[in-house]
């Protein structure tokens, strides 16, 4: 744009100069031509003076002989030789100034031989005078040509001094003309570099104003810009900044203009800018376009604060420069840091209390057993031989311990699947089912189900508790059924995110559509005890496996339409 | 002749669990019981009111002990030549990884773990005595010592 201006003002400006050689050309030329014509008016004066002068002197030649003849004295005849001379250079003078003339030059020779004959005439008259006397040149006089030469001569000086006034006449309105067309032409001309020159210095105030506004705009902008702005020329140079740039490092704008960027910015800018064997400048700027770049600010006082940098390229008369929006991220740091410690304090206290929960499952497991082994004992040994009451106590007392193993076990079992889990490794999912079939092989066996499966892929997860959780669920399909044969069938699925999606299809009793999330609480049951035996953690710990996976747990089902169970698993990056 | 047996277990209800567990298991085995560590050593070194402790057939050891922990035991028993071909079972609750690892690491002869139920556990001490006392073959330093 910055050029764009400047070589309007040079087009503007040159345009003027060119109007104005071209008036001082013509102007030159308009009055050279016009003193030209000035001139020849003046030539035809001096024509027709030289014309005036010839006539003189032959009237003089004519006079001064005849005043020879009457008096005789030779004193007369002064100035009869000087007329004689004079008139040959008025002669002369004729014939030089109208050498251009045909016209008039064609007339010298009959002027000559009137001139001639006039001299010769008068000689003639003085010879007469000198030998013969006073009468006889006197009576010479009267009867000789003298009239008849004198008419001739002036008609033929009449001729020339007539087309020498037709000449004048001519090249005077000639003249005229050229002098007034030049003082036309002198005004229009000038009145036309005028506007010339007004209109490149309208056009160039005007830019200028536009530039001033995109100037004070491109300022209001940076200085809007709730970033700090710092330009930076390639020399790593501050050449512009804002009031939040001031603000960010705590300098006045006059102490950084100048100053190398290094002393607010001491790592990381000045170095992204500079050119080495592999990259240009440009390239090297290029590559940091659009990033966010995080790097540390120093202040006046020294002290450093977390920035974040965008750079975008500056074209300029100056060469390339560099944009830096600069965004103190002090507060984000803090939050970001006060974000990572709420998740360490969290993550902390899971892990205590997954802790505690191992630890407090543990523990009541030891006396439990004591309870339970002993009701166990005493049920083994006495029952039947203290009355039925003791019986019925012992069998409640042995049900009870019994059913608190099996808490204890499966809470266990929940708070070693974040504790206790190996590595997420590459594993076949149809051997962890094979291997969950066999150990519910008792529980299958018993039911009748059929437990059918789709060819299963590879996925990554810890062997033990994706058996687990293909066991969990598997043995659900068995558990909750109807009468009838159990049909459960397990298949899976990508599920277009890089995910497997498997299904445990069963023909079961179905689960209404309000327990969905319920079922996978902790300790949560939808069957009484009697029905259905359980801990009501079988689920729960599902969910924890899955999750524990990077997966999504879901069931779908209708009461008495049988229920899917859902989950995903991560695919094997060996065998995706 | 009578098989030696010395089970070192804090817990009095394990205690005669196990005794009853034995009895039913082989009448011609001799439980010795001791409650800790220091008196398990006493005991196999026939030290303090042990001197005329028999040398047992096999140990039975609990990892969680007073005073001096089974792991130290176990420690004790296989770094002593007069000991260490003396089979030690652990019989423990823990299931931890680590515990397994560390007494095989001490050279323990086999771990089992105490089942949660009477009848498995039962089954777990006649497993024992038909294993370590009818099929092994262990030799006869007892009537050397």
């Amino acid at each position: 744009m910055k050029s764009l201006l400047k070589q309007k003002v040079q087009l503007a400006f040159g345009f003027a100069i060119l109007t104005l050689l071209l008036i001082g050309t013509a102007s030159y030329h308009w009055i050279a031509v016009s003193e030209e014509s000035t001139q020849w008016v003046w030539h035809t004066h001096e024509v027709l003076s030289n014309i005036q002068d010839l006539r003189l002197s032959m009237e003089s030649v004519e006079s001064s002989s005849l005043e020879f003849v009457l008096t005789g004295k030779d004193s007369a005849l002064e100035p009869y030789y000087a007329s004689i001379q004079k008139i040959e250079v008025d002669r002369e003078a004729i014939r030089s100034l109208t050498v251009d003339n045909a016209v008039q030059q064609s007339q010298l020779p009959a002027i000559a031989k009137l001139a001639t004959e006039n001299i010769q005439r008068a000689d003639r008259l003085i010879q007469l005078r000198r030998t013969q006397g006073l009468a006889a040149a006197t009576a010479a006089m009267e009867s000789g040509p003298g009239d008849q030469i004198k008419d001739d001569f002036r008609a033929a000086a009449g001729k020339l001094q007539s087309e020498e006034q037709r000449l004048r006449a001519l090249r005077s309105v000639k003249a005229e003309r050229y002098s007034s067309e030049t003082k036309i032409f002198l005004i229009l001309g000038t009145l036309f570099g005028i506007l010339v020159v007004a209109s490149a210095g309208w056009s160039t105030a005007r830019d200028t104003a536009k530039r001033e506004v995109a100037e004070a705009k491109f300022r209001g902008l940076l200085e809007a810009a709730p970033d700090g702005m710092v330009v930076v020329n390639q020399g790593g140079e501050i050449v512009l900044l804002n009031a939040q740039a001031e603000k960010h490092f705590g300098y006045s704008r006059d102490e950084l203009l100048g100053q190398k960027v290094k002393r607010i910015i001491p790592e990381g800018f000045a170095e992204r800018l500079i050119a080495d064997e592999t990259r240009s400048a440009a390239e090297a700027l290029a590559q940091q376009i659009g990033t966010g770049i995080e790097l540390y600010g120093q202040r006046k006082d020294g002290s450093r604060f977390p920035i974040e940098m965008m750079l975008s390229p500056l074209e300029s008369p100056e060469g390339m420069l560099v944009t830096a929006a600069i965004r103190d991220i002090t507060t984000r740091r803090e939050a970001e840091a006060h974000l990572a410690q709420k998740a360490e304090e969290l993550r902390r206290s899971n892990e205590e209390l997954e802790q505690f929960a191992y630890v407090a499952s543990h523990d009541l497991q030891e006396p439990l057993r004591m309870v339970a082994s002993y009701t166990q004992l005493l049920s083994k040994r006495y029952k039947g031989r203290l009355d039925s009451d003791a019986d019925e106590f012992i069998a409640f007392a042995v049900d009870g311990a019994s059913r608190m193993q099996r808490l204890i076990q499966d809470l266990l079992a929940y708070s070693r699947v974040g504790k206790r889990g190996g590595e997420l490794v590459d594993v076949s999912s149809e051997e962890a089912l094979q291997q969950a079939v066999t150990n519910l092989r008792g529980a299958i066996e018993d039911s009748g189900a059929h437990v059918t499966h789709d060819p299963l892929p590879r996925v990554m997860a810890d062997d033990v508790q994706l058996t687990q959780l293909l066991q969990n669920l598997v043995g659900n399909a068995i558990k909750y059924q109807k009468p009838g044969v159990p049909l459960v069938h397990i298949s899976a699925a990508p599920d277009g995110e890089g995910m497997w999606l498997f299904s445990i299809r069963d023909n079961g009793l179905g689960i209404d559509p309000k327990f969905f999330e319920r079922i996978f609480g902790m300790f949560q049951r939808l069957h009484k005890r009697e029905e259905y035996a359980g801990t009501g953690m079988g689920l729960a710990i599902c969910k924890k496996i899955v999750e524990r996976h990077g997966g999504k747990i879901w069931v779908e089902s209708e009461p008495g339409a049988g229920s899917t169970f859902r989950f995903t698993l991560a695919a094997s990056d060996a065998a995706s | 002749m009578s098989i030696e047996v010395l089970l070192v277990e804090d817990s009095p209800g394990d205690v005669r669990l196990t005794q009853e567990a034995f009895r039913e298991a082989n009448g011609a085995i001799h439980l010795h019981v001791v409650s800790d560590g220091v008196e398990a050593m006493a005991f196999l070194r026939r030290e303090g009111g042990y001197s005329h402790a028999p040398r047992p057939d096999f140990i039975l050891l609990d990892l969680n002990l007073p005073k001096m922990d089974g792991r130290e035991v176990l420690a004790h028993i296989k770094s002593d030549d007069g000991l260490k071909t003396i089979p030690t079972i652990i019989l423990t609750t823990s299931n931890a990884e680590v515990d397994i690892v560390k007494s095989y690491q001490l050279q323990a002869n086999c771990y089992l773990t105490k089942p949660v139920q009477l009848d498995a556990f039962e089954d777990l001490v006649k497993s024992v005595n038909e294993f370590w006392i009818t099929k092994v073959k262990l030799p006869q330093q007892r009537l050397a010592g």
